[in-house]
């Protein structure tokens, strides 16, 4: 039964993949010192990231996903 | 009035005789739970009840399977009792119906009589704990070519057979949830006939380092600390060891790396939640990772482990295959240390680094 209905992680996935931008910022951030991660060290970075998310998850319908 | 009446209990216990409680005596040997038994159950029983998405992500299972069973073309026997031990959806089964095509030794060409192993068996039982899964591919056409005789048992660790039962015993994807590996392994040898092949496969050291690398740093960086959410595996170099330790004889350990390309870490995740092979360690937290770990976790992976010229991102998931056979008569036995005639270097040549 083919369900035409977007599942939430899928939604998710879509929001996160239009902030790519925003993740390579926040992903270089923390590979420049993976080894010294401690806590909010890119907290900046992530917030940019958190804030894009946010924004294209409001603007993905709940259908059509492919 | 309120206060006095909250410390009576308090009062009256300290007043009473300390209360003895029946003496009990723990088993033997007491072993060190890792993985929650139950969570699994349920994981696999509810991945399974969706038959569509569970069948879609077989593709892991199906493929390990075939390759297990490639391994037992080597051996020159029927076998007329096997078990499947942790048989999912019977993915060893339907490996074993599946014709393996035969090539010409001097033309390397398909020749037209294929192989199919599921000839050499008599009879293939196959018990996994999820009775959801277990069955869920039980009207598929592979069922008739194979007599097989499902089994649900309520736990992979304790098997109710009795010694010297089954020709072969098989594990596919299964045993890298067992808490008590040694003791299952003693098990499996005790159950097998003498002179007789235990083959499996399980996941193994560095499966999914991706995905447990990077939710690491996503935890670390987003809550300040590292909860364990990718299970912890054996190591090849442990395999051997535990082998011979069960009382296994000629054996036989090789690693493959299957590498598998992901659209995102979601779909990643996903898949193995539909395979029902989420996380069921005792110590992690309970509920789901939450929203910002996940969002953070996406960008970690990418960035650590996407190749440059793909559009996906890589996940390793690391076989170990291993083979050992119970004690028996007449079984080759390998020669005492150091009374080697012929040195390989003669024969193999190489040995030494002058161009």
């Amino acid at each position: 039964m083919p369900s035409t209905r977007t599942r939430p992680i899928e939604k998710f996935a879509k929001a996160t993949s239009k902030c790519a931008v925003e993740a390579a910022a926040y992903g270089k951030c923390i590979v420049a010192d993976y080894q010294g991660v401690h806590k909010d060290m890119c907290a900046k970075e992530f917030m940019r990231l958190k804030d894009c998310f946010l924004v294209k998850l409001r603007s993905t319908p709940m259908t059509g996903y492919v | 009035m309120s206060a006095l009446r909250s410390f009576r209990p308090l009062l009256r216990s300290s007043l009473a005789p300390a209360r003895r409680t029946y003496a009990s005596q723990t088993s033997g040997n007491p072993v060190l739970e890792i993985f929650n038994r139950k969570t699994k159950h349920i994981q696999k029983d509810r991945a399974a009840q969706n038959v569509e998405e569970s069948r879609k992500v077989d593709y892991l299972k199906d493929e390990v399977a075939m390759r297990l069973c490639e391994r037992l073309l080597d051996i020159k026997r029927t076998f007329p009792n096997v078990l499947d031990l942790g048989a999912n959806s019977c993915n060893i089964a339907r490996a074993l119906t599946t014709p393996i095509p035969n090539l010409d030794p001097d033309t390397g060409a398909e020749t037209h009589d294929a192989t199919t192993l599921s000839d050499r068996i008599g009879n293939l039982t196959c018990v996994e704990t999820s009775p959801a899964l277990l069955n869920r591919d039980i009207d598929l056409p592979f069922n008739r070519n194979l007599p097989i005789s499902r089994e649900v048992i309520p736990d992979l660790e304790s098997l109710p057979y009795q010694p010297n039962t089954f020709d072969a015993v098989l594990s596919s994807l299964s045993i890298h949830w067992i808490n008590d590996l040694p003791s299952l392994l003693a098990q499996v040898n005790s159950i097998l006939k003498p002179d007789c092949p235990f083959i499996a496969a399980m996941f193994g050291g560095d499966t999914l380092f991706e995905l447990r690398t990077s939710l690491q740093l996503a935890d670390l960086e987003r809550r300040g600390g590292v909860s364990p959410h990718v299970s912890p595996l054996a190591d090849v170099r442990d395999v051997g060891g535990l082998l011979t330790k069960a009382g296994f004889k000629m054996l036989t350990v090789d690693v493959e790396d299957i590498v598998v390309e992901y659209p995102d870490t979601f779909a990643l995740m996903a898949d193995l939640q539909a395979m029902g092979e989420n996380s069921a360690i005792m110590q992690r937290e309970a509920g789901p990772i939450s929203r910002d770990v996940l969002l953070a976790n996406e960008a970690i992976y990418r960035q650590l482990h996407k190749e440059e010229d793909s559009r996906g991102i890589p996940a390793t998931f690391r076989l170990i295959y291993m083979i050992g056979w119970k004690e028996g008569e007449g079984q080759a036995q390998p020669l005492a240390r150091g009374s080697g005639q012929v040195n390989l270097k003669d024969i193999l040549g190489g040995g030494d680094f002058r161009p």
